[in-house]
């Protein structure tokens, strides 16, 4: 491909700006929650003591752990396929030349820029059983429901939430990675008679390759650690059917004081984030080589 | 013009180094007065008034108060502790002072406090194990709010019969329950933690049940009298609006719900919410009988000082100073949700003027203040996670008590080494 | 311009904007709501359908939240630290973006998944070593605590090196064979063609940190230090129970700056690449 560069000095000083404030404030932070996780610590007793396995060997017995993941990877799986094609779908259309675009883009983006507690309150209110939702639906003559207070729509209900928040964020960083795209490509297929469709699927997702990947890991990421709408909303319930593993971990950590436990659980959830990730990469590189 | 956009961004860029020296100016502590910091919860504004006339009264100890946020506090207060900066005086709530407490966190005050006892009450929810750790500064508990207009459409007399009474409650819920029409008779907690607690169990204590007994080392939980007491409470599910509490007290306002178990922090919000709400206030429900009592849940704000505090002398004078009567009372009045652990503030001329008000004062004399045990948390959690179960018929009521009776018996064996 | 590209190709062009316009109305409602229910002086957030459109009409609820404490100084303290963030940021997330993108160098791989392990880890346990941390170095309470942890954020490095791979070889390539300097090439080859994706980097950390409640939170004590987000949940957020009308009012006037930067940087995210190359 191209020829790396041979100027190693100045890599360095690219790289400078960063590598200090990561070795501080995020390098260093991760490499003491890891040690954490292998002690007991309660800060208001003291510092770590060393306990070796038994925190992970725990978290193996602790039935809570699993249900908590369980409902974890049920949002995960859940979110992230309507997410990314709502986006790319929302991205692709606000691509074209269209009346009132910027009005369109604002709109979609919205959303967004509210910060997620405040849309988890405003959502909690929505789903209340004599709220904004419920009003709707008996306008239409449908029957009402207690969303959140259901073991069964609970969760559904925040996923539902989740993906309205965060289409037009992802379809944001869709449509940036679309300009990326020459346009003689698109001029090419369309001499060759190429339809919008077949032309998206041979041209602009391949092309999209890397933003996807981008969106696909960092959502993935996101979603996993799904934390503030269980906080606002359900904390965890109804019959932890909202349950979380970050909300466990939070409610280990700042609830019962079991620092060590709750960092076990937090690396636990990264190993599972970072087998997921790995797929990702393997899938999509495998794609771009054939 | 990149070169331009480069020049900006070194300005902005060097933006923090400037400012950082204004930054710094707000955290060092002047030299000459004492400077005390205090953690607390209320809102600036009606803290703030109260710790000035503290300083003009002391002059030689001035105060630095950081409010906490409610949601977040506990990490607020774990994290300086952990960086050894926690402050000098402190508000806990009481359901976390057990754990601070025995994990010796606190200073043993028991000493400097003699001469507070006789004048503050609920001194047990600030104690561990016979000694004395913080100073009661408010108390808080939970009452029956019922809505007036809908007791009288329903054929009932709302001020000759209040729901105070288990059969009085099943009776008045079951004549306003029209579930068709968006009327329910009663509102039943569930799904969210820690507040179930506070509605279940001031029935199981009015019954005569409890979890521990009276010496803390064995679980009572699985008796009769707690099994009367869920079973009533799950025999009101066909008269009920099961919801978390926030919603709970948003159909009352919106006058969907006749009667309501909530706390006095609804008197901050129904006059601008529901000011057309015509409502009463009344103790919880106890079952009928010579001897049954109407208990509610009891909980309070300690003020604690910190074991390594250099300035303890001028921490502790802040504390009485805070829970004095009069100065209690002025927070009380406009934070509404609690009130006064100063003896005798029922007769002060705001209660007197304040029926609804004074009625969680009353409440307060018959309060359970759960005890300062270091697993009281999980304990509160075996008994939500499965009086929440039976709620949804996933066990029944026997089966609920035992298994939460095992889960609470485990966390007492646990702590013998 | 517009004219020419609608032509009869895109038969699907009604169908795609009533679809938008659909879901921009899902998109808004509840924002409207957010609206409605802050102008509400009475039964804020509890009139199901009627928070839409409050009648009367009331500003009690700003009015009760600039009193409340000196919004002033918070938003000065929110807008400093937003702005040097967002600098730092672009800046250097397009440096460290491009070193992965195109760089080879000593530890890079191990570096990249430490980048991503940042990302992974939930930052529920890496708060209280980052407070001790900040509480031995003495920054407690400055501005240095709430800018220098923020100023190169992950999520952006990994967007540049994700945008920049995308990029086309050629012009560095050419740019190298004229004998420019790797500075140069980076600044007057790559910077410009990453406009649409610095666009998104401004916009996400403006938005990330003018919203970010929890380390200003933890990491400042007094009130001339806190920021927008802090000072209104210090108010409109008791223990038991939210003021709505109060609650809404805040969030409304605290995501009003964040619009105003959607709004100046989006341009740049579709005129990016023909703006710079043009050129």
């Amino acid at each position: 491909m191209h020829t790396p560069g041979r100027h190693g000095p100045s890599t360095l000083v690219f790289l400078l700006p960063w590598l200090l404030t990561f070795g501080i404030f995020a390098l260093y932070p991760l490499a003491d929650s890891f040690w954490v996780s292998f002690t007991r610590y309660n800060p208001i007793q003291g510092p770590p003591v060393f306990i070796g396995l038994d925190n992970y060997a725990r978290l193996l017995r602790d039935p809570i752990f699993w249900t908590s993941l369980r409902n974890t990877l049920i949002f995960v799986v859940g979110t992230i396929p309507l997410t990314t094609v709502g986006a790319l779908l929302v991205a692709l259309a606000l691509n074209r030349h269209l009346p009132m675009k910027a009005l369109f883009r604002a709109a979609w983006f919205m959303p967004t820029i509210v910060s997620m507690v405040v849309i988890s309150l405003v959502f909690k209110n929505f789903y209340s059983p004599f709220g904004f939702l419920n009003a709707i639906l008996s306008l239409l003559g449908l029957p009402g429901h207690a969303w959140l207070q259901d073991p069964d729509t609970a969760l559904g209900a925040i996923m539902l939430m989740d993906v309205w928040a965060a289409v037009g964020y992802y379809a944001v960083i869709f449509l940036a990675g679309l300009q990326a795209i020459p346009a003689e490509l698109y001029e090419a297929a369309a001499l060759d008679g190429g339809s919008g469709w077949r032309k998206h699927w041979h041209i602009t997702l391949p092309l999209l390759r890397s933003t996807m990947l981008f969106i696909l890991v960092i959502n993935t990421i996101r979603s996993f650690q799904v934390f503030i709408e269980i906080f606002v909303m359900t904390r965890g319930g109804p019959l932890d059917s909202t349950l979380t593993t970050v909300y466990y971990l939070y409610d280990r950590a700042f609830n019962s004081f079991e620092l060590g436990y709750a960092s076990a659980l937090a690396w636990a959830l990264f190993a599972v984030t970072l087998g997921a990730s790995l797929v990702y990469v393997r899938v999509l590189k495998d794609r771009g080589a054939a | 013009m990149i070169g331009k956009i480069m020049r900006t961004m070194s300005w902005l860029l060097l933006l923090p180094a400037v400012t950082g020296v204004f930054g710094c100016s707000g955290g060092s502590t002047p030299a000459g007065p004492i400077t005390v910091h205090f953690w607390q919860f209320w809102e600036a504004d009606v803290v703030g008034p109260i710790l000035t006339r503290f300083e003009a009264e002391n002059p030689g100890i001035k105060v630095q108060m950081k409010q906490l946020t409610w949601q977040n506090g506990r990490e607020e207060i774990l994290a300086a502790v952990a960086a050894n900066t926690a402050p000098d005086l402190c508000e806990l709530g009481s359901t976390w002072f057990g754990r601070f407490a025995a994990d010796g966190a606190l200073a043993d005050i028991s000493a400097e406090t003699d001469s507070l006892r006789a004048r503050l009450r609920q001194w047990e929810a600030a104690m561990h194990n016979g000694r004395v750790y913080g100073v009661p500064w408010v108390l808080g508990t939970r009452a029956v709010f019922y809505n007036k207009r809908l007791f009288r459409e329903a054929g009932l007399n709302p001020d000759l019969s209040p729901p105070d009474t288990w059969p009085r409650l099943m009776e008045a819920a079951s004549k306003i329950h029209k579930p068709d029409a968006g009327t329910y008779g009663f509102g039943r907690n569930s799904g969210e933690r820690y507040v179930l607690f506070k509605k279940f169990m001031p029935l199981a204590w009015s019954n005569g049940g409890d979890v521990l007994s009276a010496d803390g080392l064995q679980s009572v939980f699985n008796s009769t009298e707690n099994l009367e007491a869920l079973k009533f409470w799950l025999s009101l599910k066909s008269v009920s609006l099961t919801e978390r509490q926030d919603q709970i007290d948003q159909a009352f306002k919106q006058e969907r719900i006749g009667i309501i178990q909530s706390g006095a922090w609804l008197f901050k919000t129904l006059p601008t919410d529901a000011p057309k709400l015509e409502y009463g206030v009344c103790r919880m429900p106890r079952p009928d009988g010579n001897n049954r009592v109407n208990r509610s849940f009891g909980g309070g704000e300690i003020l604690v000082i910190f074991k390594n505090s250099p300035r303890r002398e001028a921490a502790l004078k802040l504390a009485a100073f805070l829970a004095r009567g009069d100065n209690a009372l002025a927070l009380c009045r406009v934070a509404k949700s609690v009130q006064p652990a100063a003896v005798g503030m029922e007769n002060d001329d705001y209660y007197q003027a304040n029926p609804g008000e004074r009625t969680f004062v009353e409440q307060l004399t018959t309060a359970v203040f759960p005890p300062n045990d270091p697993s009281w948390q999980e304990m509160e959690n075996a008994v939500e996670n499965w009086v929440e179960k039976a709620m949804f018929e996933k066990v029944t009521a026997e089966k609920a008590l035992e298994e939460a009776d095992q889960e609470i018996v485990a966390l007492l064996h646990a702590r013998i080494p | 311009m517009s004219s020419r590209m609608v032509g009869a190709r895109d038969r699907g062009h009604w169908l795609i904007v009533i679809g938008l316009s659909i879901g921009l109305v899902t998109m808004l409602l509840p924002l409207v709501w957010m609206v409605g229910t802050s102008l509400k002086a009475v039964g804020a957030g509890l009139g199901g359908l009627s928070d839409l459109l409050p009648w009367p009409v009331s500003l009690k609820n700003y009015r009760d939240i600039l009193a409340s404490g000196p919004f002033g100084r918070y938003f000065l303290n929110s807008a400093v630290v937003a702005i040097v963030v967002v600098a730092g940021n672009i800046l250097f997330s397009a440096m460290v973006g491009y070193a992965f993108a195109r760089r080879r160098f000593v530890g890079k791989g191990p570096l990249w998944w430490g980048l991503l392990a940042t990302l992974m880890v939930p930052k529920q346990v890496t708060m209280i070593p980052i407070y001790v941390l900040t509480a031995k170095l003495h920054l407690i309470n400055t501005y240095t605590a709430l800018i220098a942890p923020f100023l190169v954020d992950a999520f952006n490095v990994f967007l540049m090196r994700s945008y920049i791979e995308q990029l086309p070889h050629d012009l560095e390539e050419a740019a190298r064979v004229d004998g420019a300097s790797e500075w140069r090439i980076f600044f007057n080859v790559v910077f410009p063609l990453t406009r649409p994706a610095l666009a998104v980097v401004g916009i996400n950390t403006f938005l990330v940190n003018w919203n970010n409640f929890l380390y200003p939170l933890i990491l400042t004590n007094s009130d001339s230090m806190r920021t927008l987000p802090v000072g209104l949940a210090l108010y409109a957020q008791g223990e038991n129970s939210v003021s709505w009308g109060h609650l809404m009012a805040g969030s409304c006037l605290s995501t009003l700056p964040i619009l105003v930067v959607f709004v100046i940087f989006q341009r740049h995210i579709i005129e990016g690449i023909t703006a710079g190359a043009g050129k």
